[in-house]
């Protein structure tokens, strides 16, 4: 997307750096409640960036990632309240969880065309969402999908021990943990399997000819965004400490989608900015206007017919158009 | 028993003869646009809600179904002019447009409908009795009259010279435009054809829902699966489809509840795709 020197890794890696360290002193100078917003920002625009990675690194049209986010939670709190688990383990479990589910649904949802992938993962949704609310295998699903954690988790590190139980605390785990996810996105972005991705996105048959195995490059992907869904899940989950059945819902996915969308699908930080956007204006406008949905709705149609590559894609095109001159 | 399945059965083919008109709009508009509608089940809700509406203000029914389509055309027109035209030609974008648009149906219709389910009169008042049971006519009246709108679907797109345009540009879309079919406005045309049959279906469906902004996010997947498992683009396996499904969750609900038939419907349907990604009655290469 960018062009010339800007593109190099050590630029990126530096960039990402620096924009965190101004995001995390940006918190630390807050007021408590608004230290917790912006955590939430930050945790959201994790899901918003797995549907970055499956929908513009991936090319795969997928409203299954809410699935992969509440699957984090479920994973999670099985480990909690199932094993008595604390700690580091319940995290691996909850995104564990996430890509053991990602795998066989992400088989389904990537061996039919593009248009099919969208229409597959909403059904899936659909089909799980429905089998949770119905009471049906209420021994797999029923005592951990909503479930409020009675304590404040906390997260051994080396001597130290991050407690939760308090905001700044939380705020700069949640923060660090964002950033990791990040780094591990950028990696998968512009490794060669990102780079085998983008060749297929842009043309599937030529990848094919190459050598590429289109089907399986994109099941990778799928499985591995879902794994960052499933991340965004217990991170939201250890913050709030509240996880519920809506959080499988597909319209949760959309949400994700208009998030991602709004930043600009197929970058890192664009899925951030956009959250960021939408979370605040969310916030202020339902002050004013109970149903604010309805300008969050124009405002898509107005984004995708004038910047089509997002607030962030955009602003990136306008500038690097300024730089390379 | 028996009776019972015979009446579950009839409520099956009544609701998959509507869900059939809807999912057939949703598939024309893929078929010749190449993107799926996600607001398509919010144009369904809104015919159902205008329905409401139409007898709120007239006491007259019956209005509804010449009234909603028309509007259904027109806004159709429309939403194909000033907010697909512009993305066409990218599948991602015209998803998030789609839903931004299901965003503002669904937020607007919160916002002067109200949140609180109605319900529709039944507009006959005539119960037969059919299986032993009091079966309201209304619902054998919206089967026959969901078949003939697919009927008469059908015969347009066959016998008429629209119709024959509309085929030419989904065959081939250059090939059509060098035989000087106007494939703009065919868009525009198609996509409010598609909305009517929505739209079309809200109304007929009024009467036996309970109508509310959310009514939409349940009828889509069913639309979805039907275009799925008919093969997507096939019209006449769309319909097939939707009837044949309905009819199965319809008998499955005698035997477990209505959420289990549900189940049951999704699973078939991933079963369908694993065998046949295609769809059932597609031919093994599009």
């Amino acid at each position: 997307m960018t062009g010339g020197s800007f593109s190099s890794t050590r630029w990126a890696v530096g960039g990402l750096l620096g924009l965190f360290a101004a995001v995390i002193g940006y918190g630390v100078w807050l007021e408590d409640f608004q230290r917790s917003f912006l955590a939430e920002i930050l945790v959201w625009g994790v899901f918003a960036l797995s549907v970055s990675l499956v929908f513009g690194v991936g090319g795969m049209l997928s409203f299954a990632q809410a699935l992969y986010f509440g699957a984090g939670c479920w994973g999670y709190n099985v480990a909690v309240f199932a094993y008595g688990l604390s700690g580091w383990a319940p995290v691996v479990a909850g995104v564990g969880a996430a890509l053991a589910f990602a795998i066989p649904t992400g088989f389904i949802a990537t061996r039919v065309r593009q248009h099919h992938t969208l229409i597959v993962t909403i059904i899936l949704s659909v089909l799980v969402s429905t089998i949770l609310a119905s009471g049906h295998w209420r021994w797999i699903a029923g005592p951990y999908v909503t479930r409020s954690l009675p304590e404040a988790p906390t997260l051994p590190l080396g001597a130290l021990t991050i407690d939760y139980a308090d905001e700044m605390s939380a705020f700069l785990a949640t923060a660090t943990l964002v950033l990791g996810a990040c780094l591990l996105a950028m990696l998968l972005i512009r490794s060669p399997f990102g780079l085998a991705l983008k060749a297929v996105r842009e043309n599937e048959t030529k990848a094919a000819m190459l050598g590429y195995d289109v089907r399986l490059l994109r099941w990778l992907m799928f499985v591995a965004a879902a794994g960052f869904a499933g991340f965004a899940g217990v991170l939201y989950l250890m913050l709030s400490r509240y996880s519920n059945l809506e959080f499988f819902d597909w319209t949760y996915s959309g949400r994700a989608v208009v998030m991602a969308a709004l930043g600009g699908l197929g970058t890192l930080i664009g899925p951030f900015v956009g959250t960021a956007v939408y979370l605040t204006a969310a916030e202020h406008l339902s002050r004013y206007y109970e149903h604010f949905m309805i300008l969050v709705g124009i405002l898509l149609l107005v984004l995708v017919r004038f910047m089509p590559d997002g607030l962030w894609g955009g602003a990136i095109r306008i500038l690097s158009i300024r730089f390379s001159r | 028993m028996y009776d019972l399945i015979g009446v579950l059965l009839l409520n099956g083919l009544a609701w998959g003869l509507i869900i059939a008109l809807i999912a057939l709009g949703l598939s024309i508009i893929f078929g010749l646009l190449d993107f799926i509608n996600i607001a398509h089940g919010d144009l369904f809700m809104i015919g159902a809600v205008l329905a409401w509406t139409t007898v709120d203000v007239t006491g007259n029914f019956w209005i509804a179904f010449v009234l909603v389509p028309l509007i259904g055309f027109a806004a159709g027109c429309l939403i194909e002019r000033g907010v697909m035209r512009p993305v066409e030609n990218s599948p991602a974008l015209s998803i998030v447009a789609s839903f931004g648009l299901s965003l503002i149906l669904q937020e607007g219709v919160r916002a002067t409908f109200g949140t609180t389910p109605k319900r529709l009169m039944d507009p006959l008042g005539v119960t037969v009795e059919l299986f032993g049971f009091q079966y309201e006519a209304y619902r054998l009246l919206a089967a026959l009259i969901a078949a003939l709108a697919i009927a008469g679907f059908f015969l347009f797109l066959r016998r008429t010279k629209l119709g024959t345009w509309m085929r030419a540009v989904r065959q081939d879309r250059e090939m059509a435009i060098a035989m000087g079919v106007p494939a703009d406005r065919i868009f525009m045309f198609t996509f409010g054809i598609g909305a009517a049959m929505a739209m079309l279906g809200g109304v007929v469906a009024a009467p036996i829902t309970s109508v509310e902004f959310r009514l939409g996010l349940d009828v889509l997947p069913l639309c979805f699966i039907a275009v799925i498992i008919g093969g997507l683009g096939n019209l006449p396996g769309t319909a097939a489809a939707a009837v044949l499904l309905a009819v199965m969750e319809g008998l499955v609900s005698a035997f477990a509840e209505p959420t289990t038939a549900r189940i049951v419907s999704l699973v078939v349907m991933s079963v369908v795709l694993l065998v046949r990604p295609n769809g059932l009655f597609a031919p093994a290469r599009r």
